[in-house]
């Protein structure tokens, strides 16, 4: 999930929020994990302060709908490594590991496994858009023709 | 012959095979499924032309919201395997940085693979966008202005 402020008075809220979260961390390794995790990005600063990257709304209807997919299909692809590039590249040996289970792919990595998929999902709730597929144990099929 | 323009390249993906220097390309779409809960997650989805509605595995019924793969509209489908029966839904996608809403179909008999859930098919989903498609080259072109 990610934060989406649109107000000074958001941004409040988001500090608040941010403070308890602090608190609440058992070190700064985890507060840093749970920053990332909500999509906050996190900075610290040589002299050891956190910085955290807050959007707010600069301007509305800044672009059209159409002008919009565009730039946001090409910033996703140049943003997120590409979790299915990295899991074909991968095949062999996340087939070793995981064979029979569903997984869950973020940045990059297996973030979590299971043999059941709500299982699964129910563990990673927190991430935004990981990339989730099914490794078969059974040997797999490249040939193939569908059309359904 | 009318110029086609393209906004975006989708290379496809390559799985080495054994024995080595064997290799299968195959475009995939990285496509966001909105789930019943809000939540996004990714699915790796098979580009077919030939699919009429976008399919994806039975097992997602549970992302849906729903009790069971089976509880939606039945629909009879030709597949490479004969007939096979499908359950309709509507869900909410974004592909290539739209948001769609659109039918999907959940089957039970789309062969295990690990690179793809399901097969991004024509209905509603096409309408959004203009594709090229060069096999030699491994790529795929899109436009979402088409």
């Amino acid at each position: 999930m990610k934060y989406s402020i649109r107000s000074l008075q958001d941004i409040g809220e988001v500090k608040a929020n941010l403070k308890a979260m602090l608190t609440s961390a058992k070190s700064p390794e985890q507060t840093l994990e749970m920053l990332d995790r909500i999509g906050l990005e996190p900075f610290v600063t040589e002299e050891g302060d956190l910085l955290v990257r807050i959007w707010s709304v600069a301007a509305e209807d800044f672009v059209s709908r159409e002008q919009a997919a565009i730039i946001r299909a090409k910033k996703a692809t140049s943003e997120k490594s590409d979790d299915l590039d990295w899991l074909s590249k991968n095949l062999t040996a996340i087939r070793g590991q995981y064979a029979g289970e569903w997984i869950a792919i973020y940045e990059g990595k297996v973030i979590d496994h299971a043999p059941a998929l709500p299982e699964l999902l129910a563990r990673i709730f927190e991430f935004d858009r990981p990339l989730i597929t099914f490794i078969p144990a059974e040997p797999v099929t490249w040939t193939f023709t569908y059309a359904l | 012959m009318p110029y086609k323009d393209f906004d975006r390249i989708v290379r496809f993906h390559e799985v080495q095979q054994v024995p080595p220097g064997l290799s299968v390309w195959l475009p995939l779409v990285d496509v966001t499924l909105i789930t019943q809960t809000g939540s996004r997650i990714n699915l790796p989805l098979l580009f077919d032309t030939g699919a009429s509605v976008t399919t994806l595995r039975a097992e997602f019924y549970s992302i849906l919201g729903l009790q069971s793969w089976d509880q939606g509209e039945k629909v009879q489908t030709a597949t490479g395997g004969g007939m096979a029966d499908a359950y309709k839904y509507i869900v909410t996608l974004e592909v290539f940085g739209k948001t769609i809403t659109c039918p999907i179909h959940l089957n039970n008999q789309l062969p295990s693979n690990p690179l793809f859930m399901g097969l991004l098919g024509r209905d509603t989903v096409f309408n959004e966008f203009g594709f090229g498609f060069w096999e030699n080259a491994h790529e795929l072109y899109v436009t979402g202005n088409p």
